[in-house]
């Protein structure tokens, strides 16, 4: 395959996996605006940096890696973090509600705004995209056993929020 | 035998495969309580992936659109297409970003400064100067002259100082190329070669906003409002593509030699 083939395919890749970067984003961000951001920085870096992509490795979790530390990094710099502040309006309204079936997806959407964003970007990744659990570690840079924990807490408190029915 | 919380969890997620696997199969047969478990795992995986799948089906925004397909500073497709340029210029000034850039071309005193300064910050080695004097001419040395004659656009590295954009005959007869310098202030230009030198018809330079100190930098800056204008004033035809382009090199990018 030649440098140009290969460059043309990572642009329509990419492109490919823009809507799960998003989605991705918006669970790390909890801000669509911040997700949008964090993604374009993602994609430009990403593009950049291409050659050190291992091609063995899968592209999406390469590429919400760089989402992740381009999130990082954009806290970093804005010498804040907005999960505090989005911790406490998540904590006025703690306490398990009934839910009902027609309002389900808005549910699952705001009992996962309530969990502690390890747990609920480890779930993210495994339940919502899907990754193994070896991506996914790879992902945030833990040990395996540190991401089963995590997603196993996340889990349990998504259940005790949600119930076990819709 | 006892299946942990977390093996069964694993279970339900398909992490498990060979002995475990089986192990974890054989005690769900003799628990329906484990059974239940697995299927409360199963459950709750659905109903997230049920909740979370119609964000696929959103409409994507033009910039992230763009910024997948935007080659990073320069284009290093084969047929460089002034008019995508235009167009990914057009999203550009559209769209708001996180960090904004601006340009500005400059005159040929400023330009001086720039190259003094400029390209100071640009981390140079002082012991070899992008450019020269020559005969009141700006002209290409070091590094900058070396890159115009021999790097084509279509198989550079990003991680080059030098990037080379786009090359194209101009009316003058002469072969041009645009190029960007990497570092802080990013200068890019066109030069010409004329008299087996490179001279530089304009330089532009790249003023970062300031809030992001040593932070990332825009890949997406490759040709300025200023250069595609020069570059359209200047150009007969269309870009070289890249046959073209190394023909050109091969030729040390003396066109009358093409047309004798």
């Amino acid at each position: 395959m030649n440098t140009s083939e290969t460059s043309q395919n990572i642009h329509e890749q990419i492109v490919a996996l823009l809507p799960r970067l998003r989605r991705f984003a918006r669970n790390l961000t909890r801000n669509p605006h911040d997700a949008d951001d964090v993604v374009q920085i993602a994609v430009e870096r990403a593009l950049v940096r291409v050659d050190q992509w291992r091609r063995d490795a899968r592209l999406d979790s390469w590429m919400f890696k760089i989402v992740r530390n381009a999130w990082i990094d954009e806290l970093r710099s804005r010498g804040r973090r907005d999960k505090i502040f989005l911790a406490e309006e998540a904590g006025d309204h703690v306490g398990i509600e009934p839910i009902e079936s027609e309002t389900a997806r808005m549910s699952v959407q705001a009992a996962m705004a309530r969990l502690p964003e390890d747990q609920r970007v480890a779930v993210g990744l495994v339940l919502v995209e899907g990754l193994p659990y070896k991506e996914a570690a790879e992902v945030l840079d833990i040990p395996i056993g540190t991401l089963t924990s995590r997603l196993a807490r996340g889990r349990e408190a998504l259940q005790a929020l949600l119930g076990g029915e819709e | 035998m006892t299946i942990s919380d977390d093996t069964l969890m694993a279970f339900a997620d398909g992490e498990l495969d060979g002995p475990a696997r089986a192990a974890v199969e054989l005690a769900l047969r003799a628990d329906p309580q484990l059974e239940k478990r697995v299927a409360e795992h199963r459950a709750l995986r659905q109903r997230l992936q049920a909740a979370y799948s119609a964000e696929l089906f959103e409409p994507m925004p033009e910039r992230l659109l763009s910024a997948a397909r935007r080659t990073p500073d320069m284009p290093r497709t084969n047929v460089v297409n002034l008019q995508d340029a235009r167009d990914a210029m057009a999203r550009d000034a559209a769209r708001a970003r996180p960090s904004q850039m601006w340009w500005r071309p400059v005159g040929s005193i400023a330009a001086s400064l720039i190259i003094g300064f400029g390209l100071g910050y640009a981390s140079w080695h002082q012991s070899s100067p992008l450019t020269r004097n020559g005969g009141g001419a700006m002209v290409a040395s070091g590094q900058l002259a070396e890159a115009l004659s021999h790097q084509l656009a279509a198989d550079q590295s990003p991680a080059s100082t030098v990037q080379i954009g786009i090359s194209f005959l101009a009316k003058s007869g002469d072969y041009c190329r645009t190029f960007s310098l990497s570092g802080a202030v990013s200068p890019a230009g066109v030069a010409c070669h004329h008299g087996q030198e490179w001279q530089i018809q304009m330089l532009t330079q790249s003023v970062g906003s300031g809030d992001a100190p040593g932070g990332y930098r825009t890949a997406a800056s490759g040709m300025s409002p200023a250069i595609l204008k020069a570059v359209d004033e200047q150009i007969a035809g269309e870009p070289l593509d890249q046959s073209a382009e190394s023909a050109a090199r091969s030729k040390d990018w003396n066109s009358t030699q093409a047309s004798p």
